[in-house]
């Protein structure tokens, strides 16, 4: 099964429970139901606002702790010209 | 016996090295190459699968064959341009080896990484370990490890990377830090049997590789590697390849 038709799969399940219990068809155990009705219809924005931080928080350290590499760079070229001229005693043409 | 060294490492590592128009970098990364594998004493060998370049890619790769061996640089050419996908199914061919790498030849890929991806994978007898940029400790832990990084990208080329990569993680979880990395080393069945699934092309052939080996259940590990880029030129990302690469991921959730 592709993980698209697992996502789709649990988010329907996910969603129906959620809409069942929003039109008060479902109850909730423990929860007054004034209180319930106040918080259920924010759910999805919660989330998405959620997310939505998350990615933004997960971006922004991703790049902040980016690192650079001028030592490879520089031990880089370094090799590069012992490369050239070991080649060049064995007969390879470089450059 | 595979190797004329008295040591514990009896494996030999493959090297496909599909190139076009590489004539000038060629010498140089099998130098690197040829050095990080006699320091090492492990029994090596390089496959270059050349697409037919005009520049003289095909000759210099025979002049180095001379200087190292022909049992060690094999030159398996191809009629024309034809992808990087079926360069490596090429290349697998000729494969005498029991473990196979696959990098870059425009030096964005060093070598002296390889020695520390082959004892992490007999260390924890993975199937493939994978070059990570964004990491600063390998996962499982070798001591040896050094953090990686990137060279010669800006901060606008950073965060669409670190972009790409969320998108990556987010919709396919991978279970991997660097999706679109290309330098890996593979026990040769496990490659021989992910690239007979793959179906994508470009890079996001790459990540479709890898996809597809964490859903079939292979043991991957991931290195930091240092990625030094386009040392001779500037780094360019367009409109295009970012469209593409949204395309390939949303093809790759919906197929793997």
């Amino acid at each position: 099964m592709a993980r698209l038709h697992r996502v789709s799969i649990y988010s329907s399940i996910l969603i129906s429970i959620y809409l069942l219990v929003l039109f008060e068809v479902l109850p909730i155990p423990l929860l007054d139901a004034n209180v319930a009705q106040e918080i259920l219809p924010v759910i999805p924005w919660w989330l998405l606002v959620s997310f939505g931080s998350y990615s933004l928080w997960s971006l922004g350290w991703g790049v902040f702790t980016f690192r650079d590499c001028p030592e490879a760079y520089h031990e880089l070229l370094r090799e590069i010209n012992e490369a050239k001229n070991d080649l060049r005693s064995r007969a390879v043409t470089v450059d | 016996m595979q190797g004329q060294y008295n040591t514990p490492n009896t494996h030999k590592y493959s090297v496909i090295l599909p190139t076009y128009n590489e004539r000038k970098n060629l010498p140089i990364i099998i130098w690197l190459l040829a050095k990080v594998f006699e320091e090492h004493q492990l029994s090596w060998e390089i496959i270059i699968v050349d697409d037919a370049s005009p520049d003289g890619t095909q000759e210099v790769a025979i002049e180095l064959a001379r200087a190292y061996g022909e049992d060690k640089i094999l030159l398996k050419p191809r009629a024309g341009k034809l992808g990087l996908g079926t360069a490596y199914i090429h290349g697998l061919d000729f494969c005498t080896g029991d473990f196979v790498i696959i990098m870059d030849a425009d030096f964005s890929h060093h070598p002296k990484f390889i020695p520390q991806f082959i004892r992490l994978q007999q260390a924890h007898n993975l199937d493939i370990v994978t070059g990570t940029r964004y990491r600063s400790t390998s996962t499982p832990y070798l001591a040896e490890a050094q953090p990686g990084g990137v060279h010669g990208w800006d901060l606008k080329r950073k965060l669409v990377s670190r972009g790409a990569n969320f998108l990556a993680a987010t919709v396919l979880n991978p279970g991997v830090s660097d999706l679109t990395g290309s330098f890996r080393l593979y026990r040769l069945p496990v490659l021989r049997h992910i690239i007979t699934l793959t179906q994508s092309r470009g890079y996001v052939f790459q990540m479709e590789m890898m996809v597809r080996a964490r859903a079939l259940g292979y043991t991957v590990g991931e290195v930091p590697i240092t990625f030094v880029d386009r040392i001779f030129g500037e780094s360019k990302l367009g409109a295009d390849e970012v469209v593409g690469y949204a395309k390939g991921v949303w093809q790759l959730f919906q197929s793997v």
